[in-house]
């Protein structure tokens, strides 16, 4: 039976050309969109080399103080990461986490080397920094505890900025590099991090202590982003209770400013919650917005499909009257009808997948994700699995959507009127 | 083997009703050969349709193969139709994306047959009818003749005891339609019960009985 299914089915389809061209249309480029999408989150979201295992790790990167007049809010509010007063004293001490870890992130640090500008980034960061992310150790070791403690001019360099100042030269540790007016001694050198990471990100490394704390007193803004890393996410409760409690104290102490804090977040929760104002976002009110957008996305090829579906009913009228005649139960036609469908849609998902990996391989520089002040990462193919069957579970879903009335309709269909021109 | 009593059929549209059938009492004995006739409208393709349930009527009932059909759940209908029933169209009505052999098929596919008894039905029907040659040509590819040929081997494929031909010759030339009223009646004479709608005098004289209707009405 799925044989003769099949063998209707690509003749329907090569028949009417301009038909299935039009459904074909809708699903591939949809799918395409989806393929695309999916793979800038899941190279954002997947963490590789030193991010690779962030699932147990929340970050805290943004704060949000208001002006208040006489205890009562006004409209007037700041936003930034962290800062190191903030972070240093209260932030860091959370009792929740296994390891606590505070960092500036890729900061621009620009000079000029041979007479050629160069653009690189700087991380300023604590000792935690090195266990939580799982840099590769080239050679060298990075800075301890103490060492960050004591401002001891150290670095950690990534490969690629060891052969930019020394070429070839194979052993450096003990060199020199300097950082604005600072020289720093080379104790580590390590594999260059991910493109694509947001948070394991630089070429030169060296503790926050370093530099001396510019911060007001009373300001709670700057720099940096805390990461806690938890033995599992059930720790991330507890984290976010025990930061938000130390965030109160301070707001309750504070008579001039309302501070918020916003996270621990995970990964794709920092991305969810975007640059916006941080104490407007609600991940379920973000989830309901994309899932309604995704839906509207996902429901306007299968909508097309069903409108040219219903428009085509009575060209199949006399072959759906025929297997009525000769014993097709209106299940059996429903099934028929989905089955053709959803190989139509199988077809365009099969097409867009194409599609998707021709865009990203002819214009995967230009498709180039910003996802960070430094890393324009090219877009590229890579073969996941889970969007694969993602796809071809929006590409069911689709032949569902779409088959679904138009198969009902037509089983329902009286066979007599079609087998005899209408005639009583 | 077909019991038809007090059966009415009225069709409703918003401005008009027509009676199609009107309390008709219809009975056909096992093996019979029948010619159905009257003019365009009478209900002949009506009487046709709900005797091979695919049409349901307003009142009266149904018996066929000494079978009450009490219900006209689709299901029970469509098991019905394929068990007992073999139509034949004036239009011959083959799907056309599909060739001869796939045509002949139609009725075995929805009876979960092994596809090895498939291919052997077929080829007995269409040996039948003398198509095993044309097995892989689609209808597009053939003449009106063979494509009631090719129609009347699908209706025997299932070896239904019941076979309904609408006008089976109507679009045949006369000689085609007495080669098609042959293989009818060679069917007819190895026990399948056969009822014909036809406008053609002298086929239907070669049937063992003429019904004929008149709105609606048996006539005679």
């Amino acid at each position: 039976m799925i044989k003769n299914y099949f063998k209707i089915f690509l003749k329907v389809a090569l028949q009417n050309k301009l038909f299935t061209f039009l459904s074909l249309f809708g699903i591939s480029l949809t799918i395409m969109f989806v393929m695309i999408f999916s793979m800038t989150i899941s190279k954002i979201t997947t963490g590789s080399g030193p991010e690779k295992d962030l699932k147990d790790v929340v970050f805290c990167d943004r704060i949000k103080t208001k002006q208040t007049i006489k205890g009562k809010a006004n409209n007037g509010y700041s936003v930034s990461s962290c800062g190191r007063r903030v972070s240093e004293t209260y932030l860091k001490k959370t009792k929740s986490a296994d390891i606590v870890s505070m960092y500036t992130g890729a900061m621009p640090w620009e000079f000029i080397l041979d007479g050629k500008y160069q653009k690189r980034a700087q991380n300023q960061t604590d000792a935690e920094y090195w266990e939580l992310f799982d840099y590769k150790f080239l050679s060298g070791r990075p800075y301890t505890y103490e060492e960050v403690t004591n401002g001891a001019n150290l670095a950690v360099i990534t490969k690629s900025l060891k052969e930019l100042f020394f070429g070839n030269e194979e052993n450096v540790l003990g060199k020199i590099i300097h950082y604005t007016s600072l020289d720093l001694i080379i104790t580590g050198v390590v594999e260059d991090p991910s493109k694509s990471a947001q948070n394991a990100v630089g070429d030169l490394y060296f503790p926050y202590t370093l530099l001396k704390n510019t911060e007001a007193p009373d300001d709670y803004m700057g720099g940096f982003t805390l990461a806690f890393k938890g033995k599992d996410t059930k720790q991330f409760k507890a984290i976010s209770d025990e930061t938000h409690e130390m965030i109160a104290r301070l707001d309750a102490a504070d008579t001039s400013r309302a501070i918020f804090l916003s996270g621990p977040l995970t990964q794709l929760g920092k991305m969810m919650r975007g640059y916006g104002d941080p104490e407007e976002y609600s991940k379920g009110s973000t989830l309901f917005k994309f899932l309604l957008f995704a839906l509207a996305f996902i429901l306007l090829p299968a909508v097309n499909l069903m409108a040219l579906n219903f428009a085509r009913i009575h060209e199949r009228g006399e072959e759906i009257a025929v297997r009525k005649s000769f014993g097709a139960a209106s299940r059996v036609l429903r099934s028929q009808f989905l089955f053709e469908n959803i190989l139509m849609t199988l077809t365009g998902g099969v097409i867009g997948i194409i599609l998707s990996f021709l865009v990203v391989d002819l214009l995967g520089n230009s498709l180039s994700l910003n996802v960070n002040y430094f890393s324009n990462v090219p877009l590229t193919f890579s073969f996941n699995y889970l969007v694969f069957a993602a796809s071809l579970i929006a590409c069911l879903i689709f032949g569902l959507l779409s088959g679904y009335l138009p198969a009902i309709r037509l089983s329902r269909m009286k066979p007599a009127l079609y087998l005899k021109g209408g005639e009583l | 083997m077909i019991k038809l009593e007090k059966i009415s059929k009225v069709y409703r549209t918003r401005e008009i009703e027509t009676l199609a059938l009107d309390n008709i009492n219809f009975y056909v004995k096992e093996g019979e050969f029948i010619s159905v006739m009257g003019p365009s409208g009478c209900g002949k393709s009506t009487l046709l349709n709900i005797i091979g349930l695919l049409d349901e009527p307003d009142n009266g009932k149904i018996e066929l193969d000494n079978l009450p059909v009490t219900s006209y759940e689709d299901k029970k209908t469509a098991r019905m139709r394929n068990q007992l029933v073999g139509f034949i169209f004036q239009s011959f009505h083959l799907i056309k994306e599909l060739n001869v052999y796939d045509n002949v098929e139609l009725p075995l596919i929805y009876r979960n047959m092994p596809a090895s008894e498939r291919k052997l039905r077929v080829t007995e029907s269409l040996e039948k009818v003398g198509l095993t040659n044309r097995m892989s040509h689609y209808p597009s590819q053939l003449s009106g003749g063979q494509c009631q040929r090719a129609a009347i081997a699908r209706a025997v494929s299932g070896n239904p005891k019941i076979i309904l031909a609408d006008e089976p010759t109507g679009n045949l030339d006369s000689k085609i339609g007495h080669e098609v009223v042959s293989i009818l009646a060679d069917l007819n004479s190895k026990g399948t019960t056969i009822v014909m709608v036809t406008h053609d005098d002298m086929l239907a004289k070669s049937t063992h009985r003429i019904v004929r209707l008149f709105d609606g009405r048996l006539v005679g």
